[in-house]
């Protein structure tokens, strides 16, 4: 996948600006200070629109990928870091009514982003907790062993955990009758297993128990409307790359809601982008595809629209109705059927542990850029206010 | 593959040796079986043999059936036993020696198994019931911990008189949540130890116990199921550490704690601080040390189950920090949040200490982060000081010239501030390489005070400009200038300002009060003088001069006493100092004016009619100046 290095991106952008800046150094005309700062807003619409379009143009399926969703908080940090540019260079104005307001409101939409993040690693780290029963799993049914009884017990064990820690909260004491169920056909010495069923507990969430992903994203969106033609004026265009990075910021939270495990998820946010934005195509289709990813019959209760937590899902789900169901001796046929699941689940498996470090890293990107902008943007508010 | 047909050989006779032990009757076989063994060490005969000499072979799969027929015998009576096998050391013993001797044969028969049928049958039974006996392991690891726990809890709590009540669990003041005897608590956690101070490690689970674990993990590892045991391990483990955070009061709060009122979050962050305390200085470290003696060997493993162990509490106690660090930059919020960002200073070599190994590498860099993040909170707030007092509007005058609230609130706050000069001057230290402090000599924070200081004098001045009377305006400077020198000169602040600036503020008061003077008493002075200024005396008008002189003299130090006694000065040795600088000004000059107008011929006997004054009631009117005798004196403490 090859990441947008943001930092370099935003230093050429930085260059690009003073490029501008000396311009009008050369032809010291108001109107060329004027043009230099719409094409800066213009630059910046242009961006986003091919971040945007580059993140649609993917194939449904890679959409909503471990790499997808990378590539996805790259763009979202080039914005953001293009977005601070806009800012730091239109200090004199921002940080002033009536532009203020709308800076503020961001911040205050951007903090509730921050705790998304913080939920989102939470999701990452249940990721995690699911690849290492998965590697039990892959250890049980290894390509070198002889597959007999006993690795398909301790296969199904595992495939039982991982089952039960992938449904939801509310549907987990059902799935725990079922697990009973599962170990009661077993023999005696697996019988003793259901008592310990109180100790089975998946991750908790570092978040409180009424904190809810849906309404934390539902905030977010509050109110989030495309400005109004005299605030644009007013506000010399500054106001257009605001409600941009707003709805950037939605749409961001939203995609890694639907994707990560997280408290009560929910996608039930409404986009009502003005299509005359050249980012809101690309952005809404995606939207489109990502709500009609999780209609689908298989998808609807997954705990992620991640596509590899659906693969897995697929891969586990298969390998338990083999296990199920398997007689001994295997036949050669059932075995070689049995090893091209286990294959498949080791290739997912590599997948998600060569991604989940570095998406894990992002996401803390992410969370601090936040916080840096807003501070960034505090300091200025104070700072300017002194010149009242 | 064929490079191991010699180990492999070696393994089998190993193995059989050992058999050997158990039963005698195979002696023959088995030296049988060595020497043929013995003529195949050469490598191309070796398939071949292998393959040809199936009689041989059918003699060794006897052998491994047997042994593991009398293995899975004993194995499997413990698999399927209805009690804990580790309640008799006996049992538990013989089971860890039958699985030992269970994962050698596989070990020593598996090479085999590719070429030979039936051994690849024994070997797929071995396994079978291998996996039977390590799920019972799995469940007697479980038992142990749960149980090594619950044997704390029933041991009472140390009840010497040294630490009294001190309990490391009690949250606030409800002992019996701390306590757990009487059965109420189903999730069996171990009751606190008292505790005095936080250099101590706490045995997790009993010794004996943590013995027991290590034999078993041993064995879980060595069978291949170490991730198995670690995730048991895990989970185990991490449930009892986030209730023991839960009984430490922290809660699970997100960054969304900025809705809180300062009040309950002020609750929250003593919690913290304690919790954080108790988690990094005994908690992690005693999981620590579990972990490292339960898969001792297995550094691995260890390192890892205690990452898994230890990751959600220490993400709790860091996004709480995160979050006060993000919260609103009120100055009120200063004072806890410097209890924040020392708690955590002092916590980041128990950071760099438990964290040491490369899993925990990402907790131990969000550590530092979150640390610096309080730094620039704290910055922060100090910027937010300075735009309250830059913004803070002139309202009404303070009567009598008084002290302003907010020369009383930012001096105090300052100094209460500057109690935690050290962390402060870190904090600014931080910041330095980006706004590089134009005096070289004087630390960040001396820069950054003397800035607040001149917020506030600039903030004065202005609020001074709404008094209608510049004498007054000149006394409220005064008043506020002499407050702000005392604070400064008693406490730390005047160190870090420096004596120049105490110096530099004194002479200010100094210029003020020559301002005052110059201001209410030129005139009058004025009027005292010696008129010498006409070269050639007008009698008569020089008498009716001397009349208006001293009728104007009376009627404006009437009115000015009325005015100026009202008018205060709080410190007493300002006010002294006032007095004695007003009458030896006034004084002199007054006196002589009286001898002069008593003298002055055109006055003559009528003069005593014009003097309403003698010196002495001049001096002790002044002495009665800036007492703000009317009404309720707005006395400061």
């Amino acid at each position: 996948m090859p990441a947008t290095d943001y930092q370099g991106l935003s230093a050429s952008i930085s260059r690009s600006i003073l490029s501008l800046r000396r311009d009008q150094i050369h032809s010291m005309e108001p109107t060329h200070e004027a043009s230099g700062h719409d094409l800066e807003l213009e630059a910046f619409q242009r961006q986003v629109a091919d971040r945007f379009l580059d993140l649609s143009s993917v194939g449904s399926d890679d959409l909503l990928s471990l790499s997808w969703i990378r590539k996805l908080l790259d763009s979202f940090l080039c914005c953001q870091e293009e977005f601070r540019v806009i800012l730091f260079n239109n200090r004199s104005q921002v940080y002033k009514a009536p532009l203020d307001r709308l800076i503020n409101d961001f911040f205050e939409r951007s903090v509730k982003a921050l705790d998304l993040c913080n939920a989102i690693r939470d999701g990452i780290e249940q990721i995690r907790e699911w690849k290492k029963l998965i590697e039990i799993v892959l250890c049980a049914l290894d390509n070198r062993r002889i597959l007999g009884e006993g690795q398909f017990r301790r296969a199904k064990k595992a495939l039982i955990d991982l089952a039960l820690s992938m449904l939801d909260e509310r549907e987990s004491t059902a799935a725990l009758a079922h697990r009973n169920r599962s170990f009661g056909r077993q023999n005696a010495a697996s019988s003793r297993d259901h008592r310990n069923f109180g100790h089975f507990r998946s991750l908790s969430w570092s978040v409180s128990r009424s904190w809810s992903a849906a309404r934390q994203l539902q905030a977010i969106g509050n109110n989030l409307a495309a400005p109004k033609a005299n605030e644009i004026v007013a506000t010399n265009g500054i106001a257009v790359a605001v409600y941009t990075m707003n709805s950037i910021l939605l749409f961001v939270m939203w995609a890694l809601v639907a994707a990560i495990p997280c408290q009560d998820r929910g996608l039930q946010v409404h986009f009502s982008i003005p299509r005359q934005f050249s980012w809101a195509v690309p952005i809404l289709s995606l939207h489109e595809r990502v709500l009609e990813e999780s209609r689908k019959r298989d998808r609807r209760n997954a705990c992620g629209l991640l596509r590899e937590i659906y693969q897995m899902d697929k891969c586990t789900k298969a390998l338990a109705e083999m296990a199920d169901s398997v007689q001994f001796p295997l036949t050669e046929e059932k075995e070689a059927e049995v090893r091209l699941r286990v294959q498949e689940l080791g290739k997912v498996c590599e997948v998600i542990k060569e991604a989940l470090d570095p998406l894990e890293r992002q996401v803390r990107d992410v969370f601090h850029r936040i916080v840096h902008s807003r501070t960034e943007g505090l300091d200025s508010l104070g700072r300017v206010n002194h010149n009242d | 593959m064929e490079d191991n047909g010699e180990e492999k050989l070696i393994a089998v006779a190993r193995h059989i040796a050992k058999t050997l032990g158990h039963n005698e009757s195979m002696a023959d076989d088995i030296l049988q079986i060595f020497s043929n063994f013995d003529g195949r060490f050469s490598r191309e005969k070796l398939s071949e043999k292998m393959a040809g000499a199936a009689g041989d072979d059918l003699r060794a799969c006897a052998s491994l059936e047997q042994t593991l027929g009398s293995l899975e015998r004993q194995i499997s009576q413990y698999v399927v036993a209805d009690h804990p096998i580790w309640a008799d050391s006996a049992d538990s013993s013989a089971f860890l020696d039958s699985i030992d001797e269970l994962i050698a044969t596989i070990r020593d028969w598996k090479p085999m198994a590719t070429a030979d049928k039936s051994i690849s049958a024994c070997i797929v039974r071995a396994e079978d019931f291998m996996q039977q006996a390590m799920f019972r392991l799995e469940d007697e690891f479980r038992l142990l911990m749960e149980r090594g726990c619950e044997s704390f809890e029933l041991a009472p709590p140390y009840a010497n008189g040294e630490s009294t009540g001190n309990l490391l669990f009690d949250s606030d003041d409800d002992e019996e949540e701390a306590i757990v005897t009487n059965g109420e608590d189903h999730n069996q956690i171990p009751v606190a130890q008292p505790l005095t101070d936080y250099d101590i490690v706490i045995d997790a689970l009993p010794s004996g116990t943590i013995n027991d674990l290590h034999e078993i993990a041993k064995r879980m590892v060595a069978a291949g199921f170490g991730k198995d045991c670690s995730h048991v391990y895990s989970s185990c483990r991490r449930g009892f550490l986030e209730e023991s955070m839960s009984r430490l009061g922290m809660q699970k709060l997100s960054i969304e704690v900025q809705k809180m009122s300062w009040h309950d979050l002020e609750d929250e962050i003593d919690k913290w601080i304690k919790a954080a305390n108790v988690a990094l200085r005994i908690l992690f470290p005693s999981e620590r040390r579990l972990c490292d003696r339960v898969f001792f060997g297995f550094s691995s493993a260890a390192d890892l189950s205690f990452m898994e162990v230890c990751r959600g509490s220490t993400i709790q106690i860091l996004n709480f920090a995160d979050a006060v660090a993000i919260g609103s930059r009120s100055p009120e919020r200063l004072f806890k949040i410097l209890d924040l960002f020392e708690t955590l200073r002092e916590l980041m070599p128990d950071f760099e200490y438990n964290f040491s190994d490369q899993y925990c590498l990402v907790l131990r860099n969000d550590a530092v982060t979150i640390w610096k993040r309080l730094g620039e909170a704290i910055r922060g707030i100090f910027m937010e000081l300075e735009n309250l007092i830059r913004r803070d509007p002139a309202k009404a005058p303070v009567p009598r010239g008084g002290l302003h609230p907010i020369t009383r609130y930012v001096m105090n706050y300052l100094r209460a501030a500057c109690r935690s000069r050290e962390t402060l001057e870190q904090v600014f230290e931080e910041n330095v390489n980006v706004v590089p402090s134009k005096d070289s000599s004087s630390s960040s924070l001396s820069v950054q005070i003397a800035w607040v200081m001149e917020l506030l004098e600039s903030n004065l001045e202005m609020k001074s400009k709404i008094y209608g009377d510049s004498a007054l305006c000149t006394v409220f400077m005064m008043n506020n200038g002499r407050y702000i020198i005392q604070k400064v000169k008693d406490s730390e602040l005047g160190s870090l300002l420096g004596d120049d600036w105490i110096r530099k503020h004194t002479a200010k008061i100094k210029q003020l009060q020559m301002s005052y003077q110059r201001i209410t008493w030129n005139k009058a002075l004025g009027a005292l003088k010696a008129d010498n200024s006409s070269a050639v005396p007008n009698v008569a008008g020089k008498f009716l001069h001397m009349k208006d002189k001293i009728k104007f003299f009376n009627s404006y130090f009437e009115e000015t006493y009325k005015i100026q006694s009202q008018w205060i000065i709080f410190d007493e040795q300002l006010r002294k100092e006032m007095r004695i600088s007003l009458a030896n000004l006034l004084l002199p000059a007054y006196g002589n004016f009286i001898k002069r107008f008593q003298n002055s011929p055109e006055v003559g006997k009528h003069a005593d009619k014009h003097i309403k004054y003698t010196v002495e009631d001049i001096e002790a009117r002044i002495n009665d100046l800036f007492q703000g005798v009317s009404g309720s004196a707005g006395s400061r403490n």
